[in-house]
């Protein structure tokens, strides 16, 4: 292919995308109808609701003052959404993605926090989604604050200061003979009178070598695939493939419309062949998808909780949903002859396969009868392979059937388009 | 520059084209005339390469057939359709349609710059096209189809729906073409217009040239004789004749004449006594 074919071809698809982007209508149709019914199903089945807050279980299987103050903490800090259930609940809630981690405070957190200098220390489990690790590293923060905040109040209240240090020399007795007991018990006697002078309380980091305030036993609980986290995990695939259809059914008017008004009888009489009209029509169609299931997803992504699994497959299904409506687009575009007939056709070819392919109703709450009839409709594949990377959580060989799919039907289209429309040549 | 051979097409019973002959020279403006139905049409689609003449050949500039890509270069064709983008502006309607003739950087801006001009358009370049009146976009349309510099001009209809001055302006344009050496194709249902600036004319229907040559020629071929009036005591009486002035030099010997005066064939007269219907009325 010639260098001034390829920029005849660029240009097409640049005048179609400038075109696009003048047309008020087919841009709120391609971006914010998607968007609006994106959130309206997604508030009708029951999505959104307070965001920004980490869902977090607590186990409290201590049941001390230390263990009631640390979960009091957690209770008030900003950012966590905390309730409460047994150590199994807890568990099955993290698996089920209904809570980002579960923070299990065991049976001997009071007593570790009431010897600081020496013995095991305080130790607390976590169990979080590997597939949450930023969630997971601010909890642990948000922990470890807890667990600081709470031994500036030992220091702060010289009763309980008096007590911890009464406790750990009393312990020290009992504690075989070593270089070591016999440094901390000097260092507690010293701080005993330390603070029974009368004087204001000092604060400063405490702990020898190899001391830690806090211990925290991470697990990771792998999340199961049982369902979406919220409502918009699937009404955006939905919304997004409503404005897939929107801008597809849009070039494919356009191409009609530059029959009708005569613009391609010019391009015909140009030196551009009948084949390079269609790729440069289907390339722009390729660009303003694409563009408008990327705006889409970083939307749901920014504001809506939609979690990638993967961004590599993201992208494929993302470009493998492109390609399949512009073959749509292409034999539409060449099957109507009019606007009116190319409008009519698109929307009669489109809905019934939305309807079918869960672009109205989400796929899982339909009829196992009317499953089986979605799988003739590349929406269904189209929402499947962008679910798939979110949170349904595929791998990349679950993927291969959706985005193979796609993009048969798509080759099929662009193929049955161009030898229609070079059919048309006299 | 325009060679059309022994053209035939045929849709399937109905005969299009039938055995049609035609040659355009360099700095010649053609006039097309034609009722509808005619074949005229089919005869440009398959003088642009838009059809493939089931028979005969068309040869554009000794280089072959406009099925050519690399021929098709050397056209121009403005559609009787206004073929613009209406929601870009024209400079970039016409950067546009200057790429897709393969045409790029310095080349493209300085051809843009002339079309501009040629459609009288350098202050509304940044309007959109659809703001623009009527005739604005009618030198527009025609200024695509010349943004590329192209050799033969397929001009269809260039002044339907223009007001007189913009009709005037345009068939000037079109006199410029003639003199920049330029083949000019031009179909129009205006016989003063095919008049005033066309060097020859060719009348087709049926599929089939009935005649071709200048308006004199066609007139003088074809117009029939003159014929003359004249008024006697308040009647008025036709005579045709090839003779007016000696006709009416024996009437007046004969008797009074209130009044006469001589009518003679125009192009309209020979369309519709070739075709047996009037052009405007199809």
């Amino acid at each position: 292919m010639s260098a001034s074919r390829i920029r005849a071809i660029l240009a097409l698809a640049g005048k179609d995308l400038r075109l696009l982007s003048r047309n008020r209508a087919t841009l709120f149709f391609a971006l914010a109808w998607p968007v609006l019914m994106a959130l309206f199903f997604g508030y009708v089945f029951g999505g959104g609701g307070e965001k920004g807050r980490i869902p977090v279980v607590v186990v409290d299987e201590d049941r001390t003052g230390e263990s009631t103050r640390l979960v009091a903490l957690l209770t008030a800090t900003a950012g966590l959404e905390i309730t409460s259930a047994p150590r199994e609940e807890a568990t099955r809630l993290v698996r089920q993605g209904k809570r980002s981690a579960a923070v299990i405070v065991p049976a001997g957190y009071g007593e570790a926090a009431g010897r600081l200098f020496h013995g095991a220390p305080r130790k607390l489990e976590l169990e979080v989604d590997p597939a949450r690790t930023a969630e997971g590293a601010m909890l642990e923060g948000i922990l470890t604050g807890a667990a600081m905040q709470s031994m500036q109040e030992l220091f702060t209240d010289p009763s309980k200061t008096l007590g911890m240090v009464d406790r750990t020399i009393a312990d020290l007795g009992s504690a075989p003979e070593s270089e070591g007991r016999d440094s901390t018990r000097k260092f507690l006697g010293e701080l005993r009178s330390f603070v029974e002078r009368p004087r204001p309380a000092q604060t400063g980091e405490g702990g020898g070598p190899g001391w830690k305030p806090l211990e925290i036993e991470r697990r990771e609980v792998r999340r199961e695939k049982v369902g979406p986290s919220s409502a918009f995990d699937f009404t955006f695939p939905q919304g997004i493939l409503w404005g897939v259809i929107g801008s597809a059914l849009g070039f494919a008017l356009s191409l009609v419309t530059e029959r009708t008004r005569g613009t391609l009888l010019r391009l015909e009489t140009s030196p551009l062949s009948r084949l390079d009209v269609l790729v440069g029509k289907a390339l722009a169609c390729f660009v303003a998808i694409t563009a408008v299931e990327t705006v889409l997803l970083l939307l749901g992504v920014a504001f809506f909780g939609i979690h990638p699994a993967s961004w590599l497959l993201l992208a494929a299904a993302t470009l493998a949903v492109a390609v399949c409506f512009v073959g749509i687009m292409m034999t539409v575009a060449v099957l109507g002859k009019t606007e009116q007939a190319a409008g009519g056709l698109g929307w009669a070819i489109m809905m019934p396969l939305s309807m079918f392919g869960g672009g109205m109703i989400p796929l899982f709450v339909m009829p196992a009868w009317m499953q089986t009839v979605s799988n003739l409709s590349p929406v269904k594949w189209g929402i499947v392979a962008l679910e798939g990377a979110t949170w349904r959580g595929f791998s990349a060989a679950e993927m291969a059937t959706p985005l193979g799919v796609l993009v048969l039907v798509g080759l099929a289209g662009f193929a049955l388009g161009v030898r229609l429309f070079r059919g048309g040549e006299g | 520059m325009l060679a059309l051979r022994d053209l035939h097409k045929r849709f399937g019973e109905r005969v299009a084209v039938d055995g049609l002959s035609l040659e355009v020279r360099r700095g010649e403006i053609l006039g097309l005339l034609g009722p509808n139905g005619a074949g005229k049409s089919t005869t440009i689609h398959m003088a642009v390469g838009l059809l493939e003449p089931d028979r005969g050949e068309v040869d554009v500039d000794g280089r072959g057939s406009p099925r050519n890509p690399a021929v098709r270069g050397m056209l121009g064709v403005a559609p009787q359709a206004i073929a613009l983008y209406e929601a870009l502006t024209p400079e970039e309607n016409l950067r546009f349609f200057g790429r897709v003739q393969g045409l790029s950087g310095a080349a493209l801006a300085g051809r843009v710059e002339w079309a501009l001009a040629f459609a009288s358009l350098g202050d509304r370049r940044r309007d959109r096209t659809a703001e623009l009146s009527g005739g604005m976009k009618r030198r527009l349309n025609m200024a695509a189809a010349l943004v590329h510099d192209p050799a033969l001009i397929l001009l269809d209809e260039p002044t339907v729906g223009v007001d007189p001055q913009s009709r005037n302006a345009i068939l000037d344009r079109v006199v410029e073409l003639r003199g920049a050496e330029r083949a000019v194709v031009y179909t129009t249902h205006y016989m003063d217009e095919a008049a005033r600036i066309c060097d020859r004319i060719a009348i087709i229907d049926n599929g089939r040239m009935l005649a071709l040559g200048t308006v004199a020629d066609l007139v003088s071929r074809h117009g029939g004789d003159p014929t003359l009036v004249v008024v006697e005591g308040g009647v008025e009486r036709r005579i045709a004749t090839r003779d007016p002035a000696g006709e009416l030099s024996r009437i007046l010997s004969a008797g009074r004449v209130d009044d006469f005066r001589v009518e003679r064939a125009d192009l309209e007269a020979v369309f519709l006594r070739l075709t047996g219907r009037r052009l405007r009325d199809e």
